[in-house]
């Protein structure tokens, strides 16, 4: 073998660096890529914050005992204002005896207990005095003391009240540390209606599906 | 060096280029190195003011003495207040004496309303996005109890739907916490007032616990947690709602900012139903004693688990 075999010929050296200078562009190009990132995944759409009426803590209703805390109008509790002191109004009913609420009062919808059964005024408001509230055994009672009246026909559901048991308590569960409140009956139910309405639930959790489509998920038919 | 090249007389700078493949290589190769020295170095670029030496030599929790806690709670304030321009009020609150918390909750008062998953969420500082969510809302159709049966992801117009009930699951505070058993660094234990609480600077990020829970109570922080500033609840506890980073494990700790204090957690405060009850089991005029002694029927989670939970769900009548 000469040496001249061995050697490599200008051609083949030219030859040479022109590959290597292609790999060291391709690499280049690789790096620079790579720095990019021009194949990270896409950014997701953000998973919206909670409305914050969803955070609120406040109670549903207003109790008279609040609008008198909080100094606010009272006309609507004004009854003599229109009814006369003397001459109670009477109650009317339909064919079904179902009580007839007059449009003066058409806010109202009766809906307390199943049947229509206890959809009477006086069954709650004082008969002789309509600033006040009478109990079925003739107790009168202040419109703040409304709890009390609740109390006189739902027994047990107003004994867990007093234990803090039916109804919301706020603030410190040891009442040495601080201050607590416990809520009043029409804080949460509508007297004339109780049964707390149905409300929008807020927004369930991500299912961590892609694309997130917020819709609602099939869910298991109720057992008859 | 192996048998270089003829030197060419007549042209003595062609060596040099001769030579420029091998010397390639070589600067090749240096680069490379370097690159490769740099890359391994590029994960010290995630290490963004959320660590700190201090961090790094921070004891385990039931070592600090209270100087070292002060110290700790100096370097989280200081923290905080880099990354959310808030200044937090942290305490270390610890168990109080004669209190041991129970949780009871109505099952037949719940609406599945889901406030208490946000007011938690909120309270806690837990991560939006990704989400982290200490309490999940079952809905369950009625005469079941099982979970298999459940969906979480329900979204009707109105709640409650006919034919189902709702029944929110968070940690359970069990007397006897698998998670804190499989914990292989102890960053995980139960205090004496019934909290099992974790310590995020001495969590590993290793999930076991999150495996152990049979309520699948415990969330992991996959990314960093991203909390909007103006969402931040400044009112922080160290083992409870200060931010947490990327790669520890949280979960419902009864609020301990709030109920070591007294207050009620955020969950039941919210609860437009009043279907959450909470209180000291050991103090027999609170409220959970009493609806353990007049409520008829009680359910712990997976009772048959041997978990004994300090959460219990009743039904009315």
């Amino acid at each position: 073998m000469s040496s001249g075999q061995n050697r490599p010929t200008e051609k083949s050296l030219r030859r040479t660096n022109w590959v290597l200078f292609g790999v060291t562009c391709g690499f280049v190009v690789l790096a620079l890529a790579m720095l990019a990132n021009p194949w990270k995944a896409t950014a997701q759409a953000r998973i919206p914050l909670v409305d914050p009426s969803f955070l609120d803590e406040t109670a549903s209703r207003k109790s008279y005992a609040d609008l008198v805390r909080e100094k606010a109008d009272l006309s609507d509790y004004q009854c003599y204002v229109c009814h006369e002191q003397k001459n109670p109004p009477p109650l009317r009913y339909d064919d079904q005896h179902v009580l007839v609420v007059p449009d003066e009062h058409g806010d109202i919808k009766m809906g307390h207990g199943t049947h229509n059964r206890n959809n009477l005024c006086y069954n709650c408001h004082n008969e002789g005095n309509l600033l006040t509230f009478s109990t079925r055994d003739g107790n009168e009672l202040q419109f703040a003391e409304s709890s009390k009246l609740c109390g006189s026909c739902h027994g047990p559901n107003y004994r867990d009240w007093e234990a803090g048991v039916h109804g919301r308590m706020n603030g410190y569960w040891n009442h040495n540390l601080g201050e607590f409140r416990r809520l009043d009956c029409v804080n949460c139910h509508n007297p004339h209606v109780p049964k707390i309405p149905a409300r929008q639930p807020a927004p369930p959790p991500h299912p961590l599906r892609l694309p997130y489509s917020g819709e609602p998920q099939a869910t298991p038919a109720p057992t008859p | 060096m192996s048998q270089p090249l003829q030197p060419n007389p007549a042209h003595p700078d062609e060596t040099d280029r001769l030579m420029g493949r091998r010397n390639f290589l070589r600067s090749a190769a240096a680069f490379a190195g370097l690159g490769a020295l740099a890359a391994s170095l590029s994960p010290l670029r995630e290490l963004s003011d959320y660590s700190s030496i201090d961090e790094f030599m921070q004891k385990y929790y039931k070592e600090m003495t209270p100087d070292d806690m002060a110290r700790a709670i100096k370097r989280i304030e200081g923290e905080v207040q880099r990354q959310y321009g808030i200044r937090p009020h942290v305490r270390d609150l610890r168990p109080m004496d004669g209190v041991e918390f129970v949780y009871c909750l109505n099952l037949t008062r719940c609406i599945g309303c889901r406030k208490c998953v946000h007011a938690c969420v909120a309270e806690n500082n837990q991560s939006r996005n990704p989400e982290i969510q200490y309490i999940r809302v079952l809905k369950l159709p009625h005469g079941s109890m099982d979970v298999d049966k459940a969906d979480h992801l329900y979204n009707p117009p109105a709640v409650p739907e006919k034919g189902y009930f709702y029944m929110p699951v968070q940690c359970q505070q069990c007397h006897n916490p698998p998670c804190v058993k499989v914990c292989p660094v102890h960053a995980t234990w139960q205090e004496k007032d019934g909290i099992t609480v974790i310590d995020y600077d001495w969590c590993i990020g290793c999930r076991y616990c999150e495996a152990a829970c049979p309520y699948w109570a415990r969330r992991f922080n996959f990314t960093k947690p991203d909390i909007p500033k103006e969402r931040l609840n400044p009112n922080m506890a160290y083992l409870g709602n200060r931010p947490r980073k990327q790669g520890v494990m949280e979960k419902c700790h009864f609020c301990i900012q709030r109920t070591r204090v007294g207050r009620y957690p955020a969950c039941l405060e919210v609860c437009p139903v009043g279907a959450r009850k909470f209180g000291n089991i050991l103090d027999p005029e609170s409220e959970v004693s009493y609806i353990l002694r007049e409520k008829r029927i009680f359910i712990q989670l997976k009772e048959e688990m041997g978990t004994n939970p300090r959460f219990f769900y009743y039904f009315e009548k």
